[in-house]
């Protein structure tokens, strides 16, 4: 008995944390599975169809359309977090007042709702009222008022701009820490020998921060995968559709339409999709150096 | 404490007695769900109730965007509110669920709700029963600037009769100032337009949405017609270039301004204007149609029921129906410059120091809803088939091509 016991111990230390997980993760998502399976609707319903809502995804062209938007936004927002984030956390990096208020001051958007912030900047960039459109007339880029959700391409800056005020703070504190985490002696060695600053970005801290880098990009991608607030809020899907991203087709369909079996079908698909990429980001991250 | 076994039998016996009285009950607080923006008008309502009453009623407001899924899921795990206050529009297909509760024999035998708006008493009928009734009710209507009326050396006084009144206004009120616009409407926005646009198609006899597979859609005179007119507007700069892009947030925003001509609003505007901008000099006008005479509205609003599971039904529907007399009517909703759901109330003394109220009063007496299974997905979605055609007719000027594509997707939508 108390060898069984023993033997199994490391099962039974698991095992609150299976049944968590069990519960909140995988019953949730077994339901979600069958509702994906079925015709559900939000006021009623529930008759079981097999893979047809499936079928109606590989041929429905606005969620197709939607993913390729939220690819797009993916690729272009995620270099400018990483970027911008990492350099912002080379300038905070070193624990001195100002630069710790800075890295405060930097952070302090990550704490407000992402709601609330695409509604503020939503504001920021009106024709009319926006503080955006006089600053670029007062320093001259711009001549009269822009209309930034009439095209794609600038609202997709807008959001992108909104977003990456919002969440920058949060990729650059993970980055502090990766930095902070490098051994101060490489980098003294360096300096003897004469390496540059950028010299020692590149041949040191960058390499040696690789995995907080992957990890972070990792956060980001998943997160840009399932924006939502933010288009939701600042362009509506806008203009003729052309920015829903594959969350607001998602929540079109089940909650505007009632489709709450089709909507679970495409949460499926994109949970898979985002399965891939990150299955991808972590096997990459596990052939980096450690720090 | 030792109460003789003699006196605690008495006492048990008068409790009995008591309750066994016909008529005599202990007070019951009703629960009723209103959404965001209606609960204001509500509130009034509720107020007076329970000044009056016994029996109380607790509010509580749903986000209007979270009321269909609330009411979906309350009514599916048992735990509903014994009243509920939402978009009239939604009715059918709450009806057709079977979520609300069949009140055909009170309802159907009360003089008051004979007089209420026919738009609600269409909206709540489902095969044959009626499962509601009109509680808070609001219309669109034409809002105008007077101030660039007489810069325009326009009557403010007579607001345009025809849709090629409207549009021969909103080119001389663009003419006479730079920075003013004949015209505006939220180009992205489905629920805005069919408010607002769609009542100067069906003034003159379109039909919009299919009932049915096989029904009439976007048919008759009227769709073509405003179409066009909103095209050339566009086309010629009359309306501003942030319509295209206005998902709603700037619906009244941008009236506001002051360089707005005209636009479609709701009665709502009324309040909103005298409160924040008294400087605004605004009049109120029915929307126009093809033709003089042709005037309509889209009687919007909520619409009160009970649903199915409610736990003080009948008590519930002595609410429905004391909201339907003169006095609530009048003193819930009238006096708090609230449009009545009755039609015979329309002109009362409340409205009389302001005559835009009797214009909005009246419009829920000519003004229509439409009846449609599927309202979201033909209208309120974002990619709907109405906005759809609006956007490609108003922005791209392909008005006959936009008809025809809102015409297949509105049936193969209705066909569902």
């Amino acid at each position: 008995m108390h060898r069984a016991l023993r033997k199994n111990a490391g099962f039974f230390y698991i095992l609150p944390a299976l049944v968590f997980v069990g519960l909140f993760v995988f019953w949730p998502l077994g339901q979600l599975v069958y509702l994906s399976l079925t015709d559900t609707s939000l006021l009623g319903g529930g008759k079981f169809i097999g893979f047809e809502n499936y079928f109606k995804a590989f041929e429905d062209k606005s969620f197709w359309r939607a993913l390729w938007f939220t690819l797009k936004y993916t690729v272009f927002i995620t270099p400018i977090l990483m970027g911008l984030g990492f350099l912002l956390a080379l300038l905070t990096a070193p624990n001195r007042p100002l630069r710790q208020i800075t890295r405060g001051i930097i952070f302090l958007p990550v704490v407000i709702g992402i709601g609330s912030s695409s509604l503020l900047w939503f504001w920021l960039f009106d024709q009319q009222v926006g503080l955006f459109n006089k600053a670029l007339i007062d320093i001259g880029l711009m001549a009269e008022p822009m209309v930034w959700f009439t095209k794609a391409d600038p609202a997709l800056i807008a959001v992108t701009i909104s977003i990456t005020w919002k969440v920058i703070g949060f990729g650059m504190l993970l980055f502090v820490a990766g930095i902070q985490s490098i051994n101060g002696e490489i980098g003294e060695a360096a300096l003897i020998d004469g390496g540059s600053y950028w010299q020692r970005v590149w041949y040191i801290i960058l390499p040696l921060s690789m995995r907080v880098i992957l990890l972070t990009t990792l956060i980001s991608v998943i997160g840009s995968m399932l924006a939502f607030d933010q288009f939701y809020i600042m362009t509506g899907g806008n203009p003729r559709g052309q920015t829903f991203t594959s969350v607001y087709w998602i929540y079109q369909n089940s909650f505007i339409s009632f489709k709450l079996g089709y909507g679970a079908a495409l949460s499926i698909i994109l949970m898979l999709i985002i399965l891939v990429f990150s299955s991808l980001q972590v096997a990459l991250s596990n052939r980096s150096p450690a720090t | 404490m030792n109460v003789p076994k003699r006196w605690r039998a008495i006492a048990i016996a008068a409790i009995s007695t008591v309750a066994l009285i016909p008529g005599t009950s202990f007070a019951a607080t009703l629960s009723i769900w209103a959404r965001a923006s209606s609960s204001n008008a509500a509130q009034h309502m509720i107020d007076l109730w329970n000044a009056s009453h016994d029996d109380k009623i607790e509010l509580t407001t749903i986000p209007d965007n979270q009321m269909v899924t609330k009411l979906a899921t309350s009514v599916q795990s048992g735990d509903v509110p014994d009243l509920i206050s939402f978009d009239l529009i939604f009715m059918p297909d709450f009806m057709r669920a079977g979520l609300l509760t069949d009140l055909t024999d009170v309802l159907g035998a009360d003089p008051n709700q004979a007089k209420v708006a026919q738009a609600f008493k269409d909206l709540a009928t489902y095969e044959g029963r009626l499962y509601g009734t009109g509680f808070t009710p609001d219309v669109s209507i034409l809002l105008y600037n007077k101030d660039l009326f007489r810069k325009a050396g326009l009557d403010p006084e007579q607001p345009p009769k025809t849709i090629g009144q409207l549009e021969d206004f909103a080119r001389k009120i663009r003419a006479s100032d730079p920075n003013a616009y004949g015209y505006y409407f939220s180009g992205s926005c489905g629920g805005c337009n069919i408010f607002t646009q769609a009542p100067m198609m069906w003034a003159s006899g379109a039909t919009l949405l299919p009932s049915s597979a096989d029904g009439p859609a976007m048919e008759g005179t009227g769709v073509k017609e405003v179409l066009t007119m909103l095209h050339n507007m566009w086309k010629d700069g009359i309306i501003p270039e942030s319509a295209e892009a206005d998902t709603g947030a700037n619906f009244q925003a941008t009236f506001e301004t002051g360089t707005i001509g005209m636009q479609g609003s709701g009665g709502f505007a009324i309040a909103a204007l005298k409160a924040n901008h008294p400087e605004i000099d605004f009049g109120i006008a029915p929307l126009p149609g093809v033709n003089e005479g042709d005037a309509s509205s889209f009687v919007g609003g909520d619409v009160i029921a009970v649903p199915k599971g409610s736990k003080n039904a009948d008590l519930a529907l002595q609410f429905i129906q004391w909201q339907l007399t003169d006095d609530a009517q009048l003193n819930g909703l009238a006096k708090n410059l609230i449009l009545p759901s009755r039609s015979d109330l329309a002109d009362n003394e409340f409205f009389k120091a302001e005559p835009r109220y009797v214009t909005t009063a009246q419009a829920v007496g000519i003004g229509k809803t439409p009846y449609a299974f599927h309202f979201n997905d033909m209208v309120n979605a974002d990619q709907s088939p109405w906005l759809t055609m609006l956007q490609t007719a108003v922005f791209d000027g392909d008005v006959d091509g936009a008809i025809a594509g809102a015409q297949e997707t509105l049936r193969s939508i209705a066909a569902q």
